[in-house]
């Protein structure tokens, strides 16, 4: 890889309980690139994003061994501060997940309580993210009705706009799409091209088109390792082992 | 908040964001913040440990100058007798007598009307009915008792010709109908939990609807049903006012045993009739002590049984057990006592309708039934299922009928008293004439005082138990300790305010040691119900908030609680509802009877509108008027605090479904 990396792991193992479900990942994720990792279901696709905003430290009975480091800081050292990680890497989930409370104050929630009071300043915020997120203009009417009443791609661009109003350096999506439909998809795929600009994108899909399509590099994944990883280009066209070209090819999955 | 300051610079509105001074102060405030959460959490398991330790420490001597056990079997009960004798078996007797009667009378009709409210009635009806069972359980128990003493004794004196209606039967009675919204909610509930798919299953292969209720619903909802009656027995054992002012208290065992008309006297009876009038320190105190330390430990245990059959309900629910293993097991279960169950209820029915019928009635209809039972086979589906509706609607119309004429009788009596003297005006001629102004104000500061102790405490522990902590040894142990306190009679909490505010705190017969016992009693209702609004708040909205770099506190306060506030506050007017209608936890500790003047200090008694029913009904003769007048202004404003959660509950439910 020629790009930069700004996440890499190295020999990254977790388990739930007794399940071994994350095992010796070694992974760098280039900074400015959307990296997307596949693979079937339950083979830890979503732990590892996981992972990387330390939200697996919710779950009862997780234990991780190796290292993650973002930008040179090992994020499990003790002394890291969790919310600021968290804020440095933004996360979308698999649904909408938007909270009960008006469009505006969504996006406003994570300036606000990272201390920005300035309502002036909020206002700008709000726009800009809106407008980054591809929704401003569907909403700029209704920023006080409540979220829920928008529809689902337009609540999960919400959740996006959302996570860019903190202004983080990576945005890990969880299967951002399978919860809508292919109109929906399309404008959240369209996003993510925009946004490599100014962020790191790691995307979690089940969709091996929407990899091939909107990412840049691509890691396949097999019952809690990483088989492959490279260009997307690379795994798509020309995979080194047999399990991603198997899979790739439909054969399993 | 951590101070950011605004930046223009690029696009950077946070700059200073890796200051590690900011990030210290904040991770201290929020470990300090889930320390304050953790001890409201460990004030449920101080308050049991507290309770327990004072009945044991003030019942001690009961070892020392009785002994356990001529006091446990004695059959004897004669406090002002020369030697004086403490034998609680005889009001064991009577405690276990009444509940069972209780039950007898209970569970059938319950059960039929949950049926009716799961399964057979139409959407409109049953809008209907389930807030009308909740009003039921709304009215306070100093309520049921006076009706029970004007009304139901009376009935059963003249139809029994017996020189007094005060019997073991009156109480049965009155507590099968306070037992009865327990039984049937809870019932319906695990009816209604079924999944669909049996139901459906069941009768796409063409069976009736009855079929399909006895077979697969009933058997289904086996367990939640077993912990309904379990729970209703438990509420049955630990009632006082009601039992206190209908069972005639005699300490006896009927002669012959199934002599319903016999009086009776319960445990938590003798408590209510004696505590207030005993010299503390003495033998007789100390034996008080014990009966409230035996009837603790029968509702505990009786409680904890409900518990874990409701707990492995919910495990099952959760999915950690396969549901095949589930429907096997009960079925089991079903087909074994299926039979025993029917044939003991049907004879604990027999002796009531021996007893309370004429003769050959009682023979007729216990015919009837036998050749019914004996039949059952003959019938075709159809019959079958068209006697079963029958029943099962007698069932739901005898529920309504007795709510309607207890409501009824309140209110057609006690219109006639109420005017605007009666509601502002202080109480004369030892309340036969004036009015219940101190006593509505007096209700209203028990109940405030109470609320503003509980309700952070409740809050505060259900917020640790749900959001802060995993599941482990501490959270167990404080979910018992809140079970435990929930299944906790309320006479006992009034003994405990007495040993422990009253006496050891010195706060002496006050509004405050009153607010203080209440909010204990309230504490479970309010920690309950905000764990449950808050376990509603699904996981996604947390996540969705912590990934956005708030910090734990700042996610609860703003996203999870806020979508809680409806469920809190229903809990809280439930709490209110119940807190105003109690009359045995301030009977000792916060109230008199009569009062000219307002309280101007917590440290001063009060009048209260449960007590002083309590008190115009038994021991003010010639106060009728007035009677009614306060029993309808204590049901109004309860049933009114009920109406309001009711109301809440069921207008956020359908905001929330959107």
């Amino acid at each position: 890889m020629t790009d930069e990396s700004i996440i890499t792991t190295s020999d990254l193992n977790l388990w739930y309980h007794d399940t071994h479900a994350l095992q010796s990942i070694s992974i760098a994720i280039p900074r400015n690139r959307v990296t997307a990792l596949i693979g079937p279901s339950g083979c830890g696709k979503s732990t590892l994003l996981r992972c990387f905003n330390r939200l697996n430290d919710l779950i009862d009975s997780v234990r991780v061994t190796g290292t993650i480091m973002l930008s040179g800081n090992n994020i499990h050292e003790p002394g890291t501060d969790v919310v600021q990680l968290r804020k440095r890497i933004g996360m979308v989930f698999q649904k909408p997940n938007p909270f009960p409370k008006s469009v505006y104050e969504n996006v406003a929630y994570g300036p606000r309580v990272h201390g920005i009071k300035d309502k002036v300043e909020l206002d700008r915020i709000v726009e800009k993210s809106l407008c980054d997120a591809a929704l401003y203009d569907e909403v700029r009417d209704r920023l006080h009705e409540s979220a829920l009443s928008l529809s689902g791609g337009q609540q999960q661009r919400l959740c996006i706009a959302r996570t860019l109003a903190v202004e983080p350096e990576v945005i890990l999506m969880d299967e951002p799409c399978s919860a809508l439909d292919p109109i929906a998809t399309g404008k959240i795929e369209k996003l993510i091209d925009n946004l490599k600009q100014d962020y790191t994108v790691i995307i979690v899909t089940h969709n091996m088109q929407q990899a091939a399509r909107v990412s840049d590099y691509t890691g396949f994944m097999y019952l809690g390792k990483l088989i492959e990883c490279g260009r997307t280009r690379q795994i798509f066209e020309n995979p080194k082992e047999d399990l991603t070209e198997n899979y790739i090819t439909g054969r399993f999955g | 908040m951590v101070q950011q300051e605004p930046d223009n610079e690029k696009t950077g509105h946070y700059r200073n964001r890796n200051d590690s001074s900011a990030a210290e102060a904040r991770e201290l405030r929020e470990r300090a913040i889930k320390a304050v959460w953790f001890c409201t959490a460990l004030t449920a398991i101080l308050a049991i440990v507290f309770i327990i330790l004072f009945l044991v420490r003030d019942s001690l001597p009961v070892v020392r100058d009785i002994g356990i056990v001529p006091f446990l079997t004695g059959t004897d009960w004669y406090p002002s007798g020369d030697p004086p004798v403490y034998g609680i078996a005889v009001l064991v007797i009577g405690t276990v007598l009444v509940t069972l009667g209780a039950m007898a009378l209970a569970v059938p009709l319950s059960i039929g009307c949950a049926i009716y409210i799961a399964e057979l009635a139409p959407l409109t009806v049953k809008n209907i009915v389930k807030p009308a069972i909740e009003l039921l359980a709304g009215i306070p128990s100093v309520v049921y008792g006076f009706f029970g003493l004007i009304v139901l004794t009376d009935f059963i004196r003249v139809t029994f010709d017996v020189p007094s209606g005060e019997t073991w039967l009156a109480g049965s009675i009155l507590l099968a109908i306070m037992a009865l919204p327990t039984i049937i909610s809870i019932s319906e509930d695990a009816i209604s939990m079924v999944p669909s798919e049996y139901k459906e299953g069941s009768l796409a292969i063409g069976a009736t609807r009855w079929q399909t209720i006895s077979q697969v619903l009933v058997p289904g909802a086996l367990s939640g049903i077993t912990a309904a009656i379990i729970l209703g027995f438990g509420r049955a054992i630990g009632e006082t006012m009601a039992v206190m002012m209908v069972t005639g208290n005699a300490a006896i065992i009927p002669n012959p045993v199934w002599n319903v008309l016999s009086p009776v006297r319960t445990l938590t009876g003798t408590l209510g009739i004696e505590m207030g009038e005993v010299a503390v320190g003495s033998d007789h105190y100390a034996a008080l002590f014990g009966v409230a330390v035996v009837l603790l430990a029968i509702t505990l245990l009786v409680n904890s049984a409900a518990v874990l059959i409701l707990n492995s309900i919910r495990e099952r629910q959760s999915g950690r057990h396969s549901r095949k293993k589930r429907t096997i097991m009960t079925g089991k279960v079903w087909d074994q006592i299926r039979r025993p169950a029917l044939i003991g209820e049907f004879l604990l029915l027999a002796v009531f309708l021996f007893v309370a019928l004429p003769a050959h009635a009682a023979l007729l209809i216990t015919a009837g039934i036998i050749a019914g039972y004996c039949l059952r086979n003959l019938l075709d589906a159809k019959q079958a299922e068209r006697i079963a509706f029958t029943l099962i609607i007698a069932a739901a119309a005898i529920v309504l009928l007795i709510l309607a004429v207890i409501l009824q009788d309140i209110i057609v009596h006690g219109l006639s008293a109420i005017s605007w003297e009666f509601l502002t005006e202080g109480p004369k001629d030892l309340g036969r004439a004036g009015g219940i102004f101190p006593a509505i104000i007096g209700t209203f500061c028990l109940v405030t005082g109470a609320i503003l102790f509980a309700l952070p405490l409740g809050v505060g522990a259900a917020i640790y138990l749900i959001e802060y902590t995993k599941e482990g040894r501490i959270t167990r142990l404080i979910r018992i300790t809140v079970d435990l306190l929930n299944g906790t009679p309320s006479i006992v909490f009034g003994l405990f305010g007495l040993a422990f505010l009253v006496y050891f705190l010195n706060f002496g017969v006050s509004l405050l040691a009153g607010q203080v016992t209440l909010g204990l009693m309230v504490l479970p209702t309010i920690i309950r119900a905000t764990e449950e609004a808050l376990r509603t708040i699904p996981g996604s909205l947390r996540e969705g908030s912590l990934a956005l770099g708030a910090t734990r506190w700042q996610t609860i306060w703003r996203v999870v609680l806020p979508p809680a506030v409806p469920g809190i506050v229903t809990g809280t007017i439930l709490s209110i509802g119940r807190a105003a209608g109690e009359t045995a936890p301030i009977m000792f500790t916060a109230v008199v009877f009569s009062q000219r003047y307002l309280t101007a200090s917590v440290f001063e008694p009060v009048m209260a509108l449960p007590y002083h029913l309590f008190i115009l009904a038994t021991n003010v003769p010639g106060s009728s008027t007035n009677k009614y007048g306060t029993a309808l202004v204590l049901l109004l404003l309860v049933i009114g605090i009920y109406s309001v959660a009711i109301y809440v509950r069921s207008h956020f439910a359908k905001k929330m479904r959107g």
